[in-house]
């Protein structure tokens, strides 16, 4: 037995008791827009009840209010009967990406739906459109004229870390903004929540290279979402526009350009110095030393002593000779080396001096000087070499210590040299690029965080 | 299976579930209900208004490794919107729902209220109330209640475990933790509170079949 249909009128409301609270006025039918093929319907379409403009509403069943694309307009479409919530004749404004477009962007195709001008209580303004596919749902897509950022609403929240900040997949987030308010300023075409010109939401950022962490928070509703920075030419190739001019400061999210290269010139020096180590320690070094001992009085009358002699079998080699005269005060001792090749007599000379100061002054005991000295001869031919040292000690008399009257100088002569000198030369060369790199990283980085309102706690 | 004749059109009515009890006729939009032997009129429901859902009745896909079949659908909107709560019949004749709001998909599974120590849940089954921002426990981890509201069905289609008419009052809370898991609570006119627990899903991972084609859009590769 088939029950009483209930009367007409009687029937429930079935977008709910939303109708009763609507105020009186113009409204405007909806009807499906047909579909070309077999598939189902993608559309519905209205006439805006305002202006009479053809709408489109392209996220039918999931949005819940429209902004007018022609007079801008908010309507409500919960119920069949679209009807208006807040009429606006201004002027629509023109968007870089109108309502409609369509592009590819990381493997989806998305459609722009809805578009908002959002600020900080009218500073920092920002736009934020509203990307649809009825298979992969909504994102948004953000810029402030420096970059695009692709975002999704997230449906887990990240974890608190004790670092004060946050922790997604595994990824940590630094805190950048701290919270504020932001507010919509302007809007135009479908939401599934309902969008209003004034509306303010709590937001606070968090940022990773590349990507940023939001929090948004009116009511009792928290939502949180990821962007990620879009490199320029992917806007270009998903909606054909030109990609954010840039200027200013970086994105808060913005990756050091400098970062990749700065880590690959200090791998680069780091192993080209341990391989410069490698060989100095390798090939360089001494061998076969010889000595002689030198008893002198420093009172500046020159005496020599004859090292060696020493064979030299490579071609070209090293030769280093050292002084050392331990037990000297307030004296030094010039010395002359010539190495002689016995059988071409040609000869190879330098000058070194050994020395040892000390006093006292107000700041207390001083001292300076060195008892050891080395001299390097290098690319010497081979041959049998005698080294004449010639030594002359003199004696410092104007300090409050007494200066030593006698001095023995011990002279050593070595096949081979290592050339320190030379080495830190070469590290400082392969360091300089590295570290101009590292410097242009950690600048861009100063200026990344310089708009952050958490630029003190961070050593990163 | 079972094959009977709508008691309002004469159409024939198909339950593929061995055991739910109510059908929407595909036809009149009539209430189908079994009883002991054959079926009833249980009251009608709206045509359901267009929208652009990738889910259809007949989607197949998988689960916590079980295939399943869409196999009904109850819309329910209040002021501030609308969304779908799809039926999937999964292959051990088990069911859950796969709610669509938002974009956004989540799987559900009903759990027996009598079995969960989470007072809240206790409270709501006894008719009391709660506030967005309660929180409790359940499976040991903690949820916050994130929404709450009082809705009314708009439409339904296909199979479902109660007999729906348009304009039935649920009250819904939905509940979430930190990890993309999802809980409702939901009473509805004239039937047992009902408590469901499960995660939030994406469209790919459900690996599905036989979604619905949209004039315009390509179908999604996993889909194809």
């Amino acid at each position: 037995m088939p029950p009483e249909p209930p009367p007409e009128d009687d029937r429930p409301n079935p977008w709910g008791n939303a109708a009763e609270t609507q105020t009186a006025g113009p409204t405007a039918k909806r009807t499906v827009v047909p579909s070309e093929s077999d598939s189902a319907p993608a559309a519905e379409q209205f006439n805006c009840p305002n202006c009479g403009g053809s709408i489109e509403i392209k996220a039918a069943g999931l949005s819940v209010s429209i902004a007018c694309e022609y007079c801008g307009s908010t309507l409500d479409v919960t119920n069949p009967d679209v009807s208006i919530i807040q009429r606006y004749e201004g002027e629509v404004r023109k968007l870089e990406l109108p309502l409609g477009s369509r592009g590819m962007l990381r493997g989806t195709e998305w459609e722009v739906i809805g578009y908002q001008r959002r600020s900080e209580n009218g500073r920092y303004p920002w736009d934020e459109y509203l990307l649809f596919n009825p298979y992969a749902g909504y994102r948004f897509l953000d810029t402030d004229g420096r970059g695009w950022s692709f975002g999704e609403q997230l449906t887990a929240s990240p974890d608190k870390q004790s670092l004060v900040g946050f922790a997604l997949n595994g990824e940590f987030f630094q805190p950048f903004y701290a919270q504020t308010r932001a507010q919509v300023d302007y809007v135009l075409g479908e939401y599934y929540w309902r969008v209003a010109v004034g509306e303010e939401v709590l937001t606070a950022d968090f940022v990773r290279p590349g990507k940023m962490l939001s929090w948004e928070h009116s009511g009792n509703e928290t939502v949180w979402s990821l962007s990620e920075l879009l490199e320029p030419n992917e806007i270009t190739d998903a909606f054909g526009i030109p990609p954010a001019k840039g200027g200013g400061l970086p994105l808060p999210h913005q990756p050091s350009p400098h970062r990749k290269k700065a880590g690959q010139f200090m791998k680069l020096a780091l192993a080209v110095a341990f391989a410069l180590i490698v060989i100095t320690s390798l090939f360089g070094g001494t061998s076969d030393p010889q000595t002689a001992q030198i008893n002198l009085s420093t009172n500046g009358v020159e005496q020599s002593a004859k090292v060696g002699p020493i064979i030299l079998d490579r071609a070209r080699q090293a030769v280093t000779v050292s002084a050392r005269a331990p037990g000297i005060e307030n004296s030094w001792i010039d010395l002359t080396y010539s190495l002689t090749n016995r059988d071409t007599g040609e000869v190879f000379e330098a000058n070194n001096v050994v020395d040892a100061y000390s006093g006292r002054d107000a700041e207390g005991n001083w001292s300076e000087g060195n008892r050891y000295s080395s001299s390097k001869f290098s690319m010497i031919p081979s041959g049998t070499y005698e080294l004449n040292v010639y030594a002359a000690g003199s004696r410092w008399t104007e300090g409050q210590y007494g200066s030593s009257s006698n001095a023995q100088l011990e002279v050593t002569i070595e096949k081979g040299a290592t050339f320190y000198s030379n080495l830190f030369l070469a590290l400082l060369f392969v360091f300089v690029p590295a570290i101009w790199q590292w410097w242009k990283h950690l600048s861009f980085e100063s200026r990344r965080r310089s708009d952050s309102d958490f630029t003190g706690d961070d050593d990163d | 299976m079972q094959s009977e004749n709508c008691p309002n059109c004469g159409a024939e009515v198909i339950f593929r579930s061995p055991a739910l009890p109510a059908r929407i006729c595909d036809y009149c939009q009539a209430t189908v209900k079994r009883i002991a032997d054959g079926v009833e009129l249980a009251g009608e429901v709206a045509v359901l208004p267009f929208d652009v859902s990738p889910i259809q009745i007949g989607t197949r896909g998988e689960y916590g490794g079980k295939p399943f079949d869409v196999i009904g659908r109850i819309r329910l909107g209040y002021d501030q919107g609308a969304w779908n709560d799809w039926l999937c019949l999964f292959s051990d004749m088990t069911h859950g729902w796969l709610s669509e709001s938002d974009g956004q998909f989540q799987m559900v599974i009903e759990r027996p209220i009598a079995e969960t120590n989470s007072d809240l849940i206790q409270h709501l089954a006894q008719g009391g109330d709660a506030a967005i921002g309660d929180r409790t426990i359940i499976d040991g981890s903690e949820f916050t209640v994130s929404d709450m509201r009082s809705a009314k069905c708009i439409a339904a289609e296909g199979e479902l475990p109660f007999a729906p008419s348009t304009g039935w009052d649920v009250f819904n809370v939905d509940m979430r933790d930190e990890q993309g898991f999802s809980a409702n609570f939901e009473r509805e006119e004239g039937e047992d509170p009902g408590f469901y627990v499960g995660r939030y899903v994406t469209l790919a991972e459900l690996k599905p079949h036989s979604l619905r084609a949209i004039h315009g859009w390509k179908m999604p590769d996993y889909a194809a």
